[in-house]
């Protein structure tokens, strides 16, 4: 009888918490590169506070990780040395480009509206980086497990591989106006979904045939109808509710633990084989639980914040993420 | 040594020094806008505000630099030592780290509900409590990854022999998840950063309150600065002496716990218990080569206790002796910090306004780089110190790095792009800082108005 391996569950649900705040910050980063005066207002107020969130969140992903799966970071380390490293310099200048355009002075010589463009641009570039890891972690994609080698090349011309890249960002780009309640852009959201889930769904399928079974349905579905919940006056405030869009985002990327569980890099690897034994399994389950309260009320605690400072004003108010949506008719 | 071992090394060491100069900062900005906004709420007066809400825009700055590179360290443990994270993860220091998750959380979400929606929250010490656990989430913070340097230095948590015996297969078995958050030099360790890193940022910040007092054109700005130069001064005078008392703890531990690191740092060729207190020269054979020998001074401070020696070991364990030159300039630094500060405690003391004349301002600026110096050199001393062991005793750098290649590339661009980044960072500081006129900050803190939304 096989049990539910619960270090991969906990650290596989912190990973969808980051994957979807950072999705949110993509398709922020995306609508400033390409209209950034038309989408300031919206984006802005959401991404300036969230973005160092998203930071944290990407920490414990790694840090839980790392607890649940010691005998793979010897090669993952070695594998994706390069890339990892490339991601760190993105992630350098994300944060520098971003807490340098939320201060900069007016009228000196770099914009605000640079640096957050910029922003944008270091926000692709990561996306770039980790869905290269992601896939390779879920496909094996260019990589060869006997000599702990990685190769780009191989990587791109793995059939699935940019089907998978191009999928999600058609999707991104799909859910940017539904996210960020962009009117103007709303008839572009279900074509781009729709043809974002179908290239990722080949994608997979050209990974592995296995990969297209009836637990894809479920993401693939709900994603489609945010899009289509977009075009109804009468549905639009609950599917631009961030709180809500956050919630159903993570059941989605969480529901797609399939791809690497029970077996991962292509089926090379047996999860359960390599997560952590012994004592280190309820230390992790003691720091999980406590961990959980301790960042569950800090949450709680932000968004009843970011609730009340709608309602007082002269506070500048962000992002109405738990608060009363507003929508531009 | 591999020529990647050396670069792994040195891309850590090169990211960790410019990361703890960031984080000094950012732990002194944290400290002092909280004493701030409590003596804001206390007394009202508006320098106190003018000071919080100038500092807030760097404190921002210099958080989401620190964030970045704190990210970068993380991963680079794993990237770089994956041999070392392995063993990590597979005892409880992971738990460690885990923790130090929480303490960055708490940082995080009181950090951006201070600074963006501050003034959502009514009451007179409201915004001064919202501060509190800025302060101890970036305190412990501090604490927790010392915890994990306190483990290296003394490791505990499994069966050290069999993992030593193991050879190549590295397998760790007897683990107690809990032990290393308590392990033989933990106390120490813990005690000194609690000293030493608000030491440097405070100081640091009052050498820029320094300068900028100088260079002030207006009333209003010198009384700003001189308010913050205050404040600086005031904690830095807590930070020594906690500074002081920890270090000399500390280097009972190393007698205790890590004697040849005690040897090379004290250069001692051989054991002895009336070694003379050597500054600088070096060790030849057995004999001590150049320097300045004070005789007897070393046996007096530890009170005749039995020291080791270099000749106890082999020499090709020794580490680079290098460290006992930095220790010395850390102590020297050290000694003229602690003698500028009973300057001024004797200054004010006799009813003299200590800045009213330049020259102290001037002193303070060069105090406040060579506290920086010595902080830098006291973690060189540390982590060099325990060279060839990454965990002292149990794996060598050379057994836990990775040897791959393609980490020279993306490894050298860190690099250059630190060497632009971090003076920016100082430079954009600077300039947020003062960015607003003086009568605005003064009309007290803000609530994210500052922010370009």
């Amino acid at each position: 009888m096989s049990t539910i391996n619960w270090l991969f569950e906990i650290n596989f649900a912190i990973f969808s918490v980051f994957f979807v705040l950072f999705v949110s910050e993509l398709m922020g980063g995306v609508l400033l590169l390409v209209a950034y005066d038309a989408t300031k207002g919206k984006v802005l107020p959401y991404l300036v506070p969230i973005w160092e969130v998203t930071g944290t969140f990407a920490a414990f992903w790694v840090v839980t990780g790392d607890f649940a799966y010691p005998s793979m970071l010897w090669p993952v380390a070695n594998l994706l040395a390069g890339l990892i490293l490339v991601f760190l310099i993105l992630f350098v200048l994300r944060n520098a480009s971003i807490s340098f355009a939320e201060l900069i002075l007016k009228g000196g010589r770099i914009s605000e509206k640079r640096l957050y463009q910029l922003f944008g641009i270091a926000t692709i570039g990561i996306a770039v980086a980790v869905l290269v890891v992601l896939s390779a972690i879920v496909s094996g994609a260019g990589v060869t497990l006997a000599t702990l080698n990685f190769s780009l090349w191989g990587w791109v011309t793995s059939s699935g591989s940019i089907p998978y890249v191009v999928g999600v960002v058609f999707i991104a780009v799909g859910l940017a106006p539904v996210f960020y309640d962009i009117a103007p852009l709303r008839r572009l959201s279900v074509p781009f979904t729709v043809a974002g889930v179908a290239v990722e769904a080949l994608g997979l399928y050209l990974y592995s045939s296995s990969f297209l079974s009836g637990y894809f349905l479920i993401p693939a579905i709900l994603t489609v109808l945010a899009s289509v919940m977009y075009q109804f006056r009468s549905t639009i405030p609950l599917v631009t509710n961030k709180l809500v869009f956050a919630i159903v985002g993570t059941v989605i990327v969480f529901s797609l633990s399939y791809l690497v569980y029970p077996t991962a890099f292509g089926g090379a690897i047996k999860v359960d084989a390599v997560t952590t034994s012994g004592p280190m399994v309820g230390a992790f389950y003691v720091l999980s639980a406590v961990g959980a309260v301790v960042v569950g009320l800090l949450m709680a605690f932000y968004m009843l914040t970011v609730r009340n400072a709608a309602k007082v004003p002269g506070v500048p108010s962000p992002a109405p993420s738990v608060g009363p949506v507003v929508h531009n008719p | 040594m591999s020529d990647i071992v050396n670069f792994d090394r040195f891309l850590f060491a090169f990211t960790i020094g410019s990361h703890i100069l960031l984080v000094s900062l950012s732990i002194g900005m944290a400290i002092l806008i909280c004493v701030s906004e409590f003596l804001l709420a206390r007394t009202q007066n508006k320098y106190y505000g003018g000071l919080v809400r100038r500092l807030v825009r760097p404190f921002v700055v210099s958080f989401g630099i620190g964030t970045a590179s704190g990210i970068v360290m993380a991963v680079e443990l794993v990237n770089l030592f994956p041999r070392f994270m392995t063993l990590v993860s597979s005892t409880g220091v992971i738990a460690v780290f885990y923790v130090e998750i929480f303490a960055f959380f708490i940082e995080t979400i009181f950090l951006v509900v201070y600074v963006y929606y501050g003034n959502t929250f009514k009451g007179r010490y409201t915004r001064w409590l919202l501060t509190l656990p800025i302060v101890v989430g970036t305190l412990l913070s501090a604490v927790l990854i010392v915890m994990v340097n306190a483990w290296m230095n003394t490791p505990n948590g499994f069966d050290i022999g069999a993992y030593v015996a193991s050879g190549s297969s590295y397998t760790v078995t007897g683990v107690d998840p809990w032990a290393p958050f308590l392990t033989a030099s933990t106390g120490y360790e813990v005690f000194h950063v609690l000293g030493s890193v608000p030491l440097t940022g405070v100081m640091l910040l009052g050498g820029f309150f320094a300068y900028r007092y100088l260079k002030s054109p207006t009333a209003e700005e010198r009384t700003l600065f001189l308010t913050g130069l205050r404040l600086a001064v005031a904690l830095a005078l807590v930070f020594v002496v906690l500074s002081i008392i920890a270090g000399a703890l500390e280097i009972d531990g190393l007698w205790q716990y890590q004697p040849l690191k005690y040897a090379a740092i004290e250069l001692d060729p051989t054991p002895g218990s009336n070694d003379p207190m050597t500054l600088f020269g070096t060790v030849v054979g057995t004999s001590i080569v150049g320097g300045l020998q004070i005789p007897g001074l070393q046996g007096f401070l530890e009170g005749g206790k039995t020291m080791p020696g270099l000749s106890q070991y082999p020499q090709s364990s020794w580490p680079p002796l290098i460290i006992h030159d930095a220790f010395d300039v850390m102590l020297i630094g050290g000694a003229l910090l602690g003698l500028f500060v009973i300057a001024y405690v004797a200054l004010w003391v006799t009813k003299r306004k200590p800045f009213d004349k330049p020259l102290l301002a001037y002193l303070f600026l060069a105090f406040s780089a060579l506290t920086a110096t010595v902080m830098e050199l006291g973690w060189m001393t540390d982590e060099l110190g325990r060279q060839p062991w990454i965990v002292y005793n149990v794996l060598t750098v050379a057994n836990a790095a990775n040897g791959n290649n393609a980490l020279y590339g993306p490894g050298i661009a860190i690099i250059v792009g630190y060497c632009f980044l971090v003076p920016f960072t100082f430079w954009f500081m600077d300039r947020v800082f003062r960015g607003k006129p003086i009568a605005v900050d003064l009309s007290g803190p803000a609530g994210g108005e500052d922010v370009n939304y």
